[in-house]
């Protein structure tokens, strides 16, 4: 051992006093299959190391002494041992930094510096916000990606495959069931799949290019820090800020990132919070494409989802007991992204996200077409008919609703499908789309939510959500026509 | 937000989906070979390149981004390192062996007990002297560390120069400067990281 640090006095007795003590203790000795060493141990369980100490508590002897050592250690010290020990390290890897890096010449450049205060600044950074919204998600994922890639993809689907389709089938296959169940109006081939290739498709895929663009630049961390102070007005912690963003992107993979935060307290709010009111990539993404035509509509979606988060992750905040933890977050520099990086890594998420819809897609095909041969399907829709209409709903909306029941991007799938024919009005499109966004998370992130939460958890989740986004639906239409408001 | 993550954590596969069953086979195929040797472990803070290193130096994707905390769980490769393979570890990052998130717990724990053949410690040429403190904890663990420099082309841009002999000497580790990113310093991070590997028998051509 070369270089070794060297801590005040007292902390360096005590880790030579247990050193040797352990040496005494045989078998009794607790961490014999650790492959740290003793002088790390030491230093470990004088900071009282959670794990470590757990480990410990078998030998309520050891214990004491131990605890005992650190109260004669701490009363020697002026500071709190974990700081004593911490402000040692720093101050030694700051003389070794001044010892090996020599700044060459200044160009710390003052264009990336202003930048960041641009970004991170509420008065700057929310246009800035608002621009990269407007271009980004309105203009290319709405515009480009929702517009024309599905116009000319669907036009594509209905004039060249759907056709050719229903054709051979009609030919080859001499039952109407099994026709059905490949072509016609809700086939696999003539819905499942087109649904998956024609309008979800192009909306991941330019979502997920702008996406990895904007992780890429260091842009993200900077929105999470701006984000953060507003987050904190309304009593929610700041650190959850990080798995909010990145449910922005898809909320399965948030919902593992919520292990970042520090307390339990704060991986329930957050994960809560994604489960209701963070759309993902595929939902938002058709919902912009919906209501692309009517910016005051899409402002008005906006807004809300953005009030029920924040009330309701307020009232969540103060009825969960306890403190929201420090919000520390390394802000990377920003940079150009690379394009390769960029690419790749739209191309896995794309793959990823095809190979995960596609068979679901298919098998709600499957699903609804041993339904409508059941009758059972017909059944369903009956019974929620009333419920949709309470919505102000036609009732050409009810599949939708159930299709939503399995994965949310499918039922905004069938509610861009239904839009494209012109059969519903600008109040209906909002309503459906703010009880698709708040509706119960897609099955991945269920099972994740499971996996990470628990199954308790989960069910109360679940059993707040589902009566939460009628309700909310009801009250939109119900207060969009009280005051005569027509998108 | 790294959604193909779910696949290789078999959460959200379907089971029909084809195209993973290549990725799986790969897994597997690797998970046979993995356990003759002890690993290497990739560790450090956020942010500082780890999983650029881990895609450099074993050929998998794991997704990189330029946001803290996109890995959350560990990763196996393989690396080839002269005549020998040997699995590489890619580990969410930490700031401390005294670990305050769940995600941070991950890196410390798999330390703690699964031995290891060597621990790259990636850090940020910009950020020298806010990282070595995890640096000196990884000496002081009696661990075999190797100082994995990253970034150096962001830090010359910066009007930075590292002096390689002196850290290494000051440290009494093995140090390798190194831009994972531009594919800079693998060759010779993958040198000096030789004599850290058991010495295995001379390998006869089958």
């Amino acid at each position: 051992m070369i270089s070794q640090v060297i801590y005040p006095e007292p902390i360096e007795a005590a880790i030579a006093q247990i050193e040797s003590w352990w040496q005494t203790l045989g078998d009794r000795y607790l961490f014999a299959n650790y492959s740290l060493s003793p002088r790390s141990l030491a230093l470990l369980l004088l900071q009282k190391d959670p794990g470590l100490w757990q480990t410990l508590q078998r030998d309520r002897e050891q214990c004491r002494h131990l605890e005992v050592l650190i109260t004669v250690t701490q009363n020697q010290l002026k500071q709190p041992i974990a700081l004593a020990i911490a402000n040692t390290r720093q101050s030694q890897a700051h003389a070794i930094e001044r010892g090996v890096l020599q700044e060459t010449r200044q160009t710390r450049s003052s264009l990336t510096e202003t930048l960041h205060q641009l970004t991170v600044n509420p008065i700057t950074g929310f246009p800035i916000l608002v621009v990269i919204l407007y271009y980004g998600v309105y203009k290319f994922v709405g515009e480009f990606g929702a517009g024309e890639l599905v116009d000319h993809i669907e036009t594509f689907f209905e004039s060249q495959i759907n056709p050719v389709v229903n054709q051979i089938i009609a030919q080859v296959i001499p039952w109407r069931p099994i026709q059905d169940l490949i072509g016609n109006d809700y086939g696999i081939i003539t819905l499942g799949i087109r649904y998956a290739t024609a309008i979800v498709l192009p909306v991941v895929a330019t979502y997920f290019l702008m996406f990895s663009l904007l992780e890429d630049s260091g842009y993200l961390p900077r929105l999470s820090l701006m984000l953060d102070r507003l987050f904190k007005s309304v009593g929610l912690s700041g650190r959850a800020v990080i798995p909010m963003v990145l449910g922005l992107g898809c909320d399965t993979m948030a919902t593992i990132v919520t292990r970042t935060l520090e307390t339990n307290r704060e991986r329930l709010i957050a994960t809560f919070l994604l489960s209701l009111a963070i759309p993902c990539a595929a939902q938002w993404g058709v919902i912009v494409g919906l209501l692309a035509q009517k910016p005051a509509a899409l402002l008005f979606w906006g807004g809300f989802i953005t009030a029920i988060f924040i009330v309701v992750g307020y009232l969540t905040a103060k009825l969960l007991p306890g403190n929201s933890g420090r919000f520390y977050m390394e802000v990377p520099p920003l940079r150009l992204p690379k394009l390769r990086n960029v690419l790749t890594k739209t191309w896995v998420r794309m793959k990823w996200y095809f190979l995960e819809v596609l068979p679901l897609f298919i098998w709600a095909s499957v699903l609804i077409w041993v339904g409508r041969l059941t009758g059972i399907f017909d059944m369903i829709i009956r019974a929620i008919e009333p419920l949709i209409a309470s919505l102000g709903m036609p009732t050409q909306a009810a599949p939708i609703f159930l299709y939503g029941f399995f994965r949310r991007d499918y039922g905004a799938a069938g509610l861009f499908d239904l839009q494209q024919q012109g059969s519903l009005t600008g109040n209906q499109l909002v309503v459906a789309a703010i009880v698709l966004t708040l509706f119960l998370p897609c099955i991945a992130q269920l099972q994740m939510l499971i996996k990470e939460r628990g199954t308790k958890t989960t069910v109360a989740i679940v059993l707040f959500i589902f009566p939460f986004a009628f309700l909310m639906g009801y009250l939109v239409n119900f207060g969009l026509s009280l005051f005569g408001v027509q998108f | 937000m790294e959604c193909h993550k779910c696949k290789s954590q078999g959460q959200s596969c379907r089971k029909k989906s084809g195209g993973l069953a290549f990725f799986r086979k790969r897994q597997q195929s690797l998970d046979v070979e993995v356990s003759s040797s002890p690993p290497i472990a990739l560790v450090g803070m956020p942010n500082v390149g780890k999983s650029v290193l881990f895609n450099a130096l074993t050929g998998i994707y794991v997704t990189v981004s330029n946001y803290p905390g996109t890995t959350v769980e560990v990763s196996r490769g393989l690396v080839q390192i002269g005549e020998q393979s040997i699995t590489v570890i890619d580990t969410p990052g930490m700031y401390s062996l005294l670990p305050i998130s769940e995600e941070e717990k991950v890196a410390r724990d798999l330390l703690l007990i699964e031995p290891v053949a060597a621990v790259i410690h990636v850090v940020d040429a910009k950020n020298l002297g806010r990282m070595l403190p995890l640096t000196f904890q990884l000496i002081e663990a009696a661990l075999p560390v190797l100082l994995a420099v990253n970034m150096m082309d962001e830090a010359h841009n910066w009007g930075l120069d590292l002096r390689q002999d002196v850290l290494e000497m000051e440290l009494g580790i093995p140090v390798v400067c190194m831009a994972a990113a531009l594919n800079q310093g693998i060759d010779e991070l993958k040198h000096r990281i030789m004599p850290f590997l058991p010495v295995q028998p001379a390998m006869i051509p089958a």
